[in-house]
């Protein structure tokens, strides 16, 4: 069981690959660029199965228990060790996979909310390791976006209906002049 | 690129992407911040037309996908090469680079400039004025934003808030969160959920009195924007901008939409355009680093991983926090600054050891500077560790606040001298001549990594009067360091004599190009002349025995700097002139930065243009020896 949102094209995974939520809206982005992406998409294949195997504690090496400064210093202790930078050349990819993962760990476990939902879906048994996460911060996301929407298209309707007022005789300032010393040039032609 | 559709445009930031990942993993540069701006250049340049439509991109390092759409993509494996493209807007290099840009936040100022002059030649384009929220906490970017305001002319200015607001975007230990009381009001202006709610029950309200007039319902729209809509959008608005935002900067759709309407609009004004993206979208490995790839070497793009070179010896910027954070162990006064720039310049280090004494202040060189002092008249110990070019900014801070009060800040310049791929913006070529024309400042110059921890400590110790010491980019020679990093202060106002020659000719070196000197002399030993070599240690107060010494028992004397005019030279030359010692025999040549502007390339390239390389030394002593023919065979 993958993401519940149908995304069944792209592999339900991270939208940090990818494309962010709203792209998941209009369903574009079925292309995609196959030179980066393949590496991508075998990493990605790999965090897929080794998910359903180790639950986040697990992962870190903390107990379930742990505190929020002993899952820091673990997370610390293996993103070091995993980083691209520092791994050995031979077994990049799989040192970078596992550093995805833990950063995934480290961001779910770090947030008292997103832990709070990724305990609750451990003890139903199920390590949606990432879509506890996901589900919180994409239903988040997706009520900003659509709000952003909302607030940007009236303040647009706001600003043409003053654009259409602005450069009445009261207007006094430089720019207003210029305007209108512009259009009386531009009638004259 | 007019006719495409959206769904097109889509793609095409795409295919941005990955031209922008390929090219930077075999040059080396700028990769996260081009990467987050793919699909706001494609919907800028979808709805505007350059030339004529001005786009100003703020700092520049994001400009690569814009240079790629407006011809140079064959030329894009060149850039931040020797004669090849420039890693920032350069209006020499293409029509479409509208303001050259390397110092950020500048693009507002001159976005309005190109504005008012469209209005008083009666034309019709527009100009947009990218900048990012780590430009918006600079000063000057409110001083043009208040002019804008005040001017109301049509000016667009696209705000791209990505939350990253000093470099690189993280501490040693991971993410760091943005600096400043701003970026929090910005954040507020992403989500506000109580603003929704308040807005639903403000709809309802106005539906049930109904037969509302469209001024009263605008008037309490922007009222409880005021009050409820975060304080950032109110802070424009005050300034006359109008606020429009946020939009997601990774939705061409929205963008064009946006950007459409604004530009089919009579009088808008100056309006400003809140855009949010993520720095280094797309490509997994930069989204996931801790600083988000911002500035990068060559890499495999696969995994991310960089080709770092491996040197025996580590960069300055290391050795100079190192012997920082060995003088602070000993002095709790001791505190640095720096102007977001905490890997840059080394303070990230000092920060790990220190948390509360070191102080980020974002981009906003002149109040660190008088920060700085506002610390020294309290008794404190501030270094100031600033690059050499964007002290510039703070020049009046520090003749005013710190010189001409003798306050005793301590200034680390970085990034002296030519400083390769970044070009003629980054270059620190100056500040040798601006800051030893201060009557009360002390300016030195290590020779080398050994030397630069003595004067860490030589300036920790200096409390009556402002001190400064300049360093290059690059990494040192190798020389052994004192132990636990803990220098030892040098006596002021003295240099030393590296080599002693027998003969007629003394190279006098300031800074570490006297390891050119050095090599100068070694090549002119094969000619068997006899070199000495002398290291001045101090530009102020100069080492005046030193300088008789060599005048005196020497016919040829070389001063030599990587700076420009009026910086060592000219003090040298100030006090052999005063001191009768260019009366005699004495021939005396200055070498320096020539009189013009050298562009990017690899610094080896760059100090080769320049004429300072150790055989441009060792010739200008042939030629002053009269052997010319030997020159040739040096160069």
């Amino acid at each position: 069981m993958r993401c519940t949102y149908g995304l069944t094209a792209i592999p339900g995974t991270d939208a940090r690959f990818f494309s962010p939520e709203t792209s998941f809206l209009r369903l574009r982005r079925t292309f995609q660029p196959t030179r980066i992406k393949f590496g991508s998409f075998k990493i990605k294949a790999k965090i897929d199965e080794a998910r359903k195997e180790m639950s986040f504690y697990e992962l870190l090496g903390i107990s379930e228990t742990g505190t929020s400064l002993e899952i820091k210093q673990a997370y610390k202790q293996l993103a070091r060790k995993y980083h691209p930078d520092v791994s050995p050349p031979d077994r990049v990819e799989e040192y970078t996979e596992r550093f995805i993962r833990v950063q995934e760990a480290y961001e779910t476990l770090s947030d008292p909310r997103t832990r709070a939902l990724y305990d609750k879906d451990l003890a139903l048994g199920i390590h949606l390791a990432f879509s506890a996460r996901r589900r919180y911060q994409y239903d988040e996301d997706l009520e900003d976006r659509s709000e952003w929407k909302n607030r940007w298209q009236s303040q647009l309707s706001e600003l043409k209906r003053r654009s259409m007022n602005r450069d009445a005789g009261g207007n006094m300032s430089w720019g207003a002049r210029m305007r209108r010393q512009r259009e009386e040039l531009s009638k004259e032609l | 690129m007019k006719n495409l559709s959206i769904e097109e445009l889509g793609k095409l930031a795409d295919e941005l992407r990955e031209e922008v990942v390929y090219t930077v993993s075999n040059t080396g540069g700028h990769l996260s911040s081009n990467l987050g701006v793919a699909e706001l250049t494609v919907a800028l340049h979808h709805v505007f037309d350059t030339p004529v439509d001005k786009i100003l991109w703020d700092v520049g390092h994001q400009s690569y996908p814009h240079k790629i759409l407006t011809g140079r993509r064959s030329r894009m494996h060149s850039i931040r090469q020797t004669c090849g493209l420039a890693g920032f807007p350069k209006r020499e290099e293409s029509i479409h680079d509208a303001f050259g840009a390397g110092h950020s936040s500048t693009s507002i100022s001159a976005g309005l400039g190109m504005a008012v002059g469209r209005d008083l030649l009666g034309k019709n384009n527009h100009v947009i004025a990218v900048i990012g929220d780590g430009a918006m906490t600079a000063g000057m970017a409110y001083e043009a934003l208040n002019n804008a305001g005040y001017l109301d002319t049509n000016l667009i200015i696209i705000l791209n808030d990505n939350k990253q607001v000093s470099l690189p975007t993280a501490t040693v230990d991971g993410p760091a969160p943005p600096v400043g009381a701003l970026s929090k009001a910005l954040t507020k202006l992403h989500s506000n959920r109580e603003f929704r709610q308040l807005r639903e029950a403000a709809k309802g309200i106005t539906k049930q009195i109904g037969g509302q007039t469209h001024e009263i319902a605008a008037k309490f729209d922007s009222c409880m924007r005021g009050v409820v809509g975060g304080s950032g959008a109110s802070l424009f608005e005050e300034l006359g901008v109008y606020y429009i935002g946020p939009v997601d900067g990774h939705d061409v759709e929205d963008l064009v939409y946006v950007m459409n309407e604004i530009k089919s609009m009579p009088a808008p004004g100056p309006v400003l355009i809140h855009v949010i993206t993520e720095k280094g979208k797309g490509y997994a490995p930069a989204e996931v680093a801790p600083d988000k790839m911002h500035g990068v070497v060559k890499f495999d793009p696969k995994s991310g991983k960089q080709m770092k070179s491996k040197s025996a010896t580590r960069s300055y910027t290391q050795y100079f926090a190192e012997s920082l954070i060995a003088e602070a162990q000993e002095d709790d006064k001791i505190v640095g600054i720096h102007a977001a720039m905490g890997g840059g310049t080394g303070l990230n280090l000092f920060q790990k050891q220190f948390p509360d004494r070191c102080f980020d202040v974002g981009i906003a060189e002149q109040h660190a500077v008088t920060f700085a002092a506002g610390l020294a008249s309290e008794g404190l110990k501030p270094f100031c560790a600033i690059y050499s070019s964007f002290l510039q900014r703070g020049f009046d801070q520090v003749a005013h606040d710190v010189d001409l009060q003798k306050l005793p800040v301590r200034f680390a310049l970085d990034r002296a001298g030519l400083v390769g791929a970044d070009g003629p913006t980054h270059c620190g070529a100056f500040d040798t001549t601006f800051m030893a024309c201060l009557p009360n400042m002390v300016v030195m110059a290590p020779s080398n990594e050994t030397e630069l921890m003595h004067m860490v400590a030589t300036a920790a110790a200096i409390d009556d009067r402002p001190s400064c010491f300049r360093y290059p980019r690059g990494n040192g020679i190798g020389s052994i360091l004192p132990p636990n990093n803990k220098g030892t202060p040098l006596e002021i106002g003295k240099g030393r004599v590296l080599r002693e020659g027998s003969g007629r000719v003394a190279i006098l070196g300031y800074g570490t190009i006297v390891q050119s000197c050095m090599q100068a002399a070694e090549q002119l030993q094969m000619h068997d002349i006899s070199t000495t070599v002398a290291d001045a240690r101090f530009c102020k107060p100069i080492d005046g025995d030193l300088l008789k010494q060599l005048a005196q028992e020497h016919e040829i004397l070389i001063t030599v700097e990587e700076g420009s005019i009026g910086g060592f030279s000219t003090h040298v030359s100030h006090f052999l002139c005063l001191n009768g010692l260019l009366d005699g025999k004495l021939k005396w040549r200055p070498m320096v930065l020539p009189d013009r502007y050298i562009d990017h390339g690899s610094q080896s390239d760059q100090i080769e243009e320049a004429g300072l390389s150790s055989k441009h030394i060792a010739a200008t002593v042939l030629s002053l020896l009269g052997l010319t023919r030997g020159s040739k065979c040096i160069i």
